[in-house]
């Protein structure tokens, strides 16, 4: 139960104000969700380098430099090189210097710590409380890049906990991320489906699965656009999707049409939201010839390099 | 020509504004709307409204009379439930555009989203590009334009109206099929689009009801009435009950429909007691002015509270299922008691709303009877997610209910098997909810509480979504609730027992520390005053009763509600056999049970030591069984049970 943005800039040089597109367009959604916000925001990728985001314990500080102590380690033992570090928020950010695989990290640190995202270019900012509650806390505003995506959640069928926030990554693939509106009916069968395949997931949640579902496509050569039109035979339910990678960004959206989303599009940008009123938010005062996609359909957009 | 500015002011302030001006008569222009939702909500003035830009969801919603212009594009549900009026979009519609609309033309110049006049009754919805898939699903009557293509599924199980396409229909939905379009209603097409000054194409495909699935093919055989003591068996495996079933079964082919509650054994209230000794707690006759019973509910959240003279409701039952006869006599009856009665389904009647001394005014998801005048003369709206005897179903009125008069006042052809929706046409989650509720609060100018109706099913959830959704309190109705059609095998096996709903409903409001921000009022198979302060004990504000109001009214509980026939003239809608019921005779009945009611609720706080209800607590209980000590977390005290059996010479 929720409310989705996501924005992309066309141009190649990365100084757009991703964050505060983003803020700005969670905001005007927020009754849609006022539980958690998260975003998943995209800068340029540095070669040969894995950014990574942890939930530490905010209770106490002992066992917030116990994990921190503990997730080193493990890095250390799988052959990364730290590279920086911070403390922001609950979060723990580290940059590692790796040339292993990227599945096998990612389980590792997964058994070791709450990861929040892994990528070369991907960083998933999630807590709970509003777009500017998050934004206080993490300076969201301050990012800049090409691409990514928000969501504001009402908490339903989970707790509020930052961890049960969106976006959700692909747990084990680098980069993929994804923000949802709706509920995957045939969650367990395709769950089960993946983890056949050795997939492992982090959460109980249909974001997560739809996110795993992509990205194994991604991995096995397929195209985004073609996973996502396999996406909407295969998942049940009712959604409207963003997916984010690198590179691209793209929308699914079930046969029912029983969740909103709308888009805009121009020479500087493409924006998608759950209301008009969240794309309304970029451009104040100025009537938008938006588009609302027809149901069962998917669309992607790529980044100008 | 006033302009307001959404940049300067919220939108609330603005239709307040609206309101004012409308009164005055003044042409408005609205500036800045950038997409906002609920502009121009509730306004009943035949005034102009000009848009600047693009609106949100509810534009124009709940409105009569005012013509309403927006320049650009609108979300969700323009024109939502309109009257008399207009809107005249010059961009695109999001979904269900003209949604239960009762009269109101609509225009769309662009493209419109899917579902396009769902539920509506009547007026025209008129779309210059093209239609998203499931245009007119379930409309009950009106018309639908459609200049360009429409896409899937047109017309789905619409029972009436018409719909005019003059692209390509890509498929047509359940029970509609294509017709000849005659000259006359062509004509009137023609003048439609030529007063909203757009083209005419050369000709139209017209889509209408195909009559199959109105009507059961069988109806229900009436039946040799089995009395409920009867009916609802015992621990016999073959018993009359099932006998009937298949006897009913035989002749129809098909699942059964037949009113009242369900009938087999579930956990229940009586299966707790008093901690006390409680056998000389009937003994002080004044007992009714040593305690305090008033309640409020529906104040939390500032708007005006129902104010009732103990924390008793009647429970939600529709005119429809029942008589006017009836639903006027239990408007009477808790006048006289000084509690609160509510419509159910199907509208709100002169007499009912005269007679009730407060009223509060269900919305579902066909909205049958719906509309913004009777909300604005309603004590508090209620939204019906689901109700406990069948949780997630639609309601079901036979044809020999649907009377002309009764389909007058829900807006829908009369005579057929009306099957209500079970969905609303914009709540698919909660997040469509919360934006629903601040429809209704913007539409009664936040005076009036907001109230959802639950039947327990995934309680945990629905109750967080509730509270979360700035509800100002929840109707939670147990599996033990009644109704007057359902599916007998939903009845009786779908949907959780009212002392776990309570428990659950309890628990997940104190899981979100939330247990402040709702008022719980809990229903289903509650049977008296006993039952009212086991669940008030339990935590509830407050408890409505249904089925033993009507009994106390003269229902002679022959299960027979969904033929139409009722002997007592309760559930029926037959002039003749309504004329058997006496509604000022059973109002007094109906008084006299709810006295009995208040009494038993004082003598037992009393006799718990309390001079007030709202001292009652859970450490007053214990469960009577292991069953109900694993449901409540009630300490279990066999020894109490027989103790309990004495108290107030109720059978507890």
């Amino acid at each position: 139960m929720c409310g989705i943005a996501g924005v992309m800039y066309r141009g190649s040089d990365a100084t757009f104000g991703t964050g505060e597109a983003l803020i700005r367009m969670l905001d005007g959604c927020q009754h849609r969700g006022p539980d958690s916000t998260g975003f998943a925001l995209y800068a340029p990728e540095a070669s040969g380098r894995l950014k990574l985001r942890f939930f530490i314990d905010p209770e106490s500080e002992t066992d917030s430099d116990v994990a921190i102590a503990e997730i080193r380690q493990r890095l250390v033992d799988l052959g990364a090189g730290i590279e920086e570090e911070a403390r922001a928020g609950d979060n723990y950010r580290v940059t590692i210097l790796y040339d292993g695989d990227v599945q096998k990290l990612s389980y590792e640190m997964k058994h070791a710590a709450k990861v929040i995202s892994i990528g070369t270019s991907l960083d998933i900012v999630k807590d709970v409380g509003s777009a500017y509650d998050v934004d206080d806390r993490y300076h969201v505003n301050q990012f800049h890049g090409t691409h990514g995506l928000g969501h504001v959640r009402l908490a339903t069928e989970s707790d509020v906990k930052p961890e049960a926030s969106h976006p959700f990554w692909a747990t084990g693939f680098a980069d993929v991320a994804i923000v949802h509106n709706g509920q995957i009916t045939n969650y367990w069968k395709m769950r089960r489906r993946l983890e056949q395949r050795e997939f492992e997931f982090t959460t109980d949640n249909d974001s997560e699965l739809i996110a795993v579902y992509l990205a194994d496509k991604l991995a096995q050569g397929v195209k985004l656009q073609d996973a996502l039109s396999t996406s909407i035979d295969d998942l049940d339910g009712t959604f409207s999707f963003l997916v984010s990678t690198g590179d691209e960004i793209g929308y699914a959206k079930d046969r029912l049409a029983a969740k909103p989303m709308i888009m805009y599009e121009d020479d500087d940008l493409v924006a998608i939201a759950s209301e008009e009123v969240s794309l309304n938010r970029l451009f104040p005062g100025k009537a938008l010839n938006t588009r609302e996609p027809a149901p069962g359909t998917y669309a992607t957009w790529s980044r100008s390099i | 020509m006033v302009s307001i500015d959404l940049a300067e002011l919220s939108v609330r302030e603005a239709n307040a504004q609206l309101r004012t001006l409308g009164e005055a008569g003044e042409e408005v222009e609205i500036l800045n709307p950038d997409a906002r939702h609920h502009i121009g909500v509730g306004l009943t003035a035949p005034i102009n409204v000009n848009v600047q830009g693009s609106a949100g969801y509810f534009c124009a919603g709940l409105t009569d009379q005012a013509r309403f212009q927006v320049s650009h594009n609108v979300g969700w549900g323009v024109g939502d439930n309109m009257y008399s009026g207009s809107v005249v979009v010059g961009g695109n519609a999001g979904a269900i555009p003209g949604v239960a609309i009762r009269g109101a033309e609509i225009v769309i110049k662009g493209n419109m989203g899917s579902r396009a006049g769902q539920v509506m009754k009547a007026g025209t919805l008129c779309c210059a590009g093209n239609a998203n898939f499931m245009a007119g699903y379930m409309m009950y009557g009106g018309r639908i334009i459609i200049l360009g293509d429409s896409g899937e599924r047109v017309g789905e199980d619409m029972s009436s109206g018409e719909i005019f396409v003059a692209g390509s229909v890509q498929d047509l939905g359940s029970d509609a099929m294509l017709t000849d379009v005659d000259s006359k209603e062509l004509q009137s097409v023609y003048e439609f689009l030529d007063r909203y000054g757009i083209k005419a194409p050369k000709g139209f495909s017209k889509i209408v009801n195909a009559g199959k699935k109105l009507r059961y093919g069988t109806p229900e055989t009436p039946m040799r009435s089995i009395p409920f003591n009867t009916f609802s068996g015992d621990s016999t495996y073959w018993n009359p009950k099932i006998q009937e079933d298949i006897t009913v079964k035989a002749q129809s082919g098909r699942y059964r429909i037949r009113g009242y509650g369900g009938a087999r054994p579930l956990p229940h209230l009586s299966d707790i007691g008093f901690r006390k000794d409680l056998t000389q707690a009937g003994d002080d006759r004044d007992v009714v002015s040593k305690v305090r019973m008033a309640t409020e509910i529906g104040g939390i959240n500032g708007a005006r509270p129902l104010k009732i003279s103990m924390p008793v409701m009647i429970a939600p039952m529709s005119y429809g299922a029942l008589s006017r006869s009836t639903k006027y006599a239990i408007a009477m009856g808790s006048a006289m008691a000084g509690i609160a009665e509510n419509t159910g389904e199907g509208g709100m009647s002169d007499a009912q709303r005269d007679a009730a001394g407060q009223l509060i005014f269900q919305c579902l998801g066909g909205r049958l009877g719906w509309n913004i005048h009777d909300m604005r003369r309603a004590d508090a709206l209620e939204i019906y997610i689901s109700q406990g005897a069948k949780p997630g179903l639609g309601g079901q009125l036979m044809a020999k209910k649907v009377t002309p008069e009764l389909a007058e006042i829900r807006g829908i052809p009369s005579g057929i098997d009306l099957r209500s929706p079970s969905r609303h046409p914009d709540i698919l989650g909660a997040d469509d909810l919360v934006i629903k509720v601040e429809e209704f609060r913007e539409a009664t100018g936040y005076e009036v509480p907001v109230s959802v109706k639950l039947g327990a099913g995934r309680i945990r959830d629905d109750i967080k979504i509730a509270a979360k959704d700035g509800f100002d309190f929840v109707e939670l109705d147990g599996m033990q609730g009644s109704t007057g059609a359902g599916s007998a095998e939903v009845i009786d096996n779908v949907g959780i027992p009212t002392l776990p709903a309570i428990i659950e409903a309890i628990e997940a409001l104190e899981e979100i520390d939330a247990r402040d921000n709702i008022q719980l009022v809990v229903m289903g198979g509650l049977r008296d005053g006993v039952d009212a302060v086991k669940a008030l004990c339990l935590g509830a504000d407050a408890v409505a009763f249904g089925t033993s109001v009507i009994v106390a009214g003269g229902c002679i509980s022959c299960m027979q509600c969904h033929i139409g026939q009722c002997v007592t003239g309760i559930a029926t809608q037959d002039p003749e056999h309504e004329k058997r019921y006496q509604p000022e005779v059973e109002a007094s009945n109906i008084h006299r049970f709810l006295e009995s009611v208040r009494w038993q609720i004082a003598a037992i706080t009393r006799g718990l030591g309390y001079d007030d209800v709202a001292s009652l607590n859970r450490d007053d209980l214990v469960a009577l069984t292991r069953e109900a000590a694993d449901i409540t977390g009630l300490p279990y005290e066999p020894p109490m049970a027989e103790a309990v059996q004495g108290q107030m010479g109720v059978s507890s």
